[in-house]
């Protein structure tokens, strides 16, 4: 089943300047897809286009057509949506807007009208889907940056959405707080079957849980599919190298110099695995 | 305190400013401070109201001055004083003892204000902690490129414009991205809006009201 269709879809905000150009693609129910591509390349635009945000918050000039879920975002209102789309912002910190953890879990359901007892019961799950449980009453203002990154995706999740798109949700967060998050995502994506769709220029973040990538640049998508196949198109031609995650310079780099062909490295630990693999036959073969 | 429902402290800070306008007497209104601070005790509020309330005491103490210097009126200064500490301390109880969220629900589904204004007074005080911080980084980042206020205070006014403008920048580019959360969010939605809290009146909630009106009674009929 595919979650979004993004059908030549263009758009320019209203200064005229057009920050996306035809832009085909399709991600399918229960993936987890990112964004890639240089600053200004046109990925949170794309995501506030699959949000609804663009066009009837930002208005501006659009041609072709974005579906979610089978509707259409041009016909369908913002806080309709927000029931199949939970959408977090780059500047998530502004997205909290209440005192306590679980006065903002609440504050989407409460919106959209649900009673007392359903809210409840949906604040209860959606903090222990991002193990928050035991933090309602704590002020937002008490928390640290993972634990507010980790309320905003609870008060979308509350709403019970079937995508979660984020906007680079570890641009504030060190190593280890990213590393969270990201496995937070990945648990809500395999647990949940939600489908993710992160903007992330760090492509190394993002490798060993992404099954999509979407590469943009210059407001139109040069590539999609398997991470494999979009980095590899991205070495070959050029495109945003310095995105390439290490180990994949590595492994581009060793078999365009050998000729050998590697498996798809997500880590570290493939990659030693496989090389090992490789050196003990090399020897086998020598002696 | 914290378990009476929030528009009982809403009637309550009404009844209380009007029993300070009708009392003239000093021991009257001492006893009427004395009370709303045995309240705040007995309710077991953080540390941090207490220096608000030190605060409210200064500033009705310098009130009561100010009014001694234009009206050479000792009587009449310390009765201002007075006065003017029951006010603000009754808002300090209704601030301490209810939860932001209760507070909002009771004003929208209670006294009928639209959302939108009750909305604004939650995010204003979500946001100060905010501000805080960011005025703080702000200072920071000016005292690197050798910001030093200094000198007379209107001088020290005028470079404090290097604090306020790029914060004022930067609160305008955050009210933006929230007006959009917001509709990320179904702010606005046509759909009646709820609220998670019950801030529904019980049997002490009526007590405490009739009580109120009660006194409210005698001191009318002591007064006339």
């Amino acid at each position: 089943m595919t979650a979004i269709t993004i059908d030549q879809f263009s758009y320019a905000y209203k200064n005229n300047q057009k920050v996306l150009d035809n832009i085909n693609a399709v991600i399918e129910e229960g993936s987890f897809t990112a964004v890639i591509g240089p600053s200004g390349a046109g990925k949170t635009t794309l995501c506030l286009a699959i949000a609804g945000a663009v066009p009837h918050y930002y208005g501006g000039s659009l041609s072709g057509n974005v579906l979610v879920n089978g509707m259409s975002v041009r016909d369908t209102t913002m806080p309709d949506l927000a029931q199949t789309v939970g959408t977090v912002l780059q500047d998530y910190e502004t997205q909290l807007v209440t005192m306590t953890v679980e006065e903002e879990v609440a504050f989407s359901l409460e919106n959209i009208g649900l009673d007392r007892g359903q809210i409840a019961t949906c604040v209860k799950e959606a903090l222990a889907k991002v193990g928050l449980t035991g933090f309602e009453r704590k002020e937002v203002s008490a928390l640290s940056g993972g634990q507010r990154q980790r309320l905003v995706i609870a008060s979308v999740l509350a709403a019970n959405p079937k995508i979660l798109v984020l906007d680079e949700p570890t641009s504030a967060l060190d190593p280890e707080g990213t590393e969270s998050i990201y496995q937070l995502l990945s648990d809500l994506n395999k647990q949940y079957s939600i489908t993710i769709v992160v903007v992330e220029h760090e492509t190394a973040k993002i490798l060993p849980y992404a099954d999509q990538f979407i590469l943009i640049n210059g407001g139109k998508c040069l590539q999609s599919g398997y991470p494999a196949k979009v980095l590899t198109y991205m070495w070959k031609h050029k495109i945003y190298t310095e995105a390439i995650p290490p180990l994949w310079q590595l492994k581009l780099t060793l078999e365009d110099k050998t000729g050998f062909q590697f498996a798809d490295w997500k880590n570290e630990d493939d990659a030693a695995s496989e090389l090992r693999k490789l050196i003990q036959k090399e020897a086998s073969i020598s002696a | 305190m914290q378990k009476a429902a929030p528009l009982t402290k809403l009637i309550l800070t009404v009844f209380v400013t009007i029993w300070a306008i009708m009392l003239q007497s000093i021991p009257a209104l001492a006893i009427l401070i004395a009370a709303q601070l045995l309240i705040l005790i007995l309710s077991k509020v953080s540390a941090g109201i207490y220096k608000g309330v030190a605060s409210l005491f200064i500033f009705a103490f310098l009130l009561g001055g100010l009014q001694y210097v234009f009206s050479n009126d000792i009587i009449l200064s310390v009765v201002t004083a007075l006065k003017m500490t029951a006010m603000t301390l009754v808002f300090a109880i209704l601030l301490a003892t209810t939860r932001m969220q209760d507070l909002s629900a009771a004003l929208v589904t209670q006294c009928r204000v639209p959302y939108e204004y009750a909305f604004m007074l939650t995010a204003a005080l979500r946001f100060i902690p905010d501000l805080l911080t960011e005025s703080k980084a702000i200072q920071e980042a000016q005292a690197c490129r050798g910001f030093s206020p200094g000198g007379n205070p209107i001088t020290r006014l005028t470079s404090f414009m290097a604090i306020i403008k790029p914060l004022v920048l930067k609160s305008v580019s955050r009210s933006e991205t929230m007006a959009l959360s917001l509709e990320l969010r179904g702010f606005g939605s046509k759909k009646n809006r709820t609220f998670g809290s019950n801030v529904a009146l019980e049997v002490r909630d009526y007590a405490m009201l009739a009580l109120m009106t009660a006194i409210t009674i005698s001191l009318i009929l002591v007064r006339f």
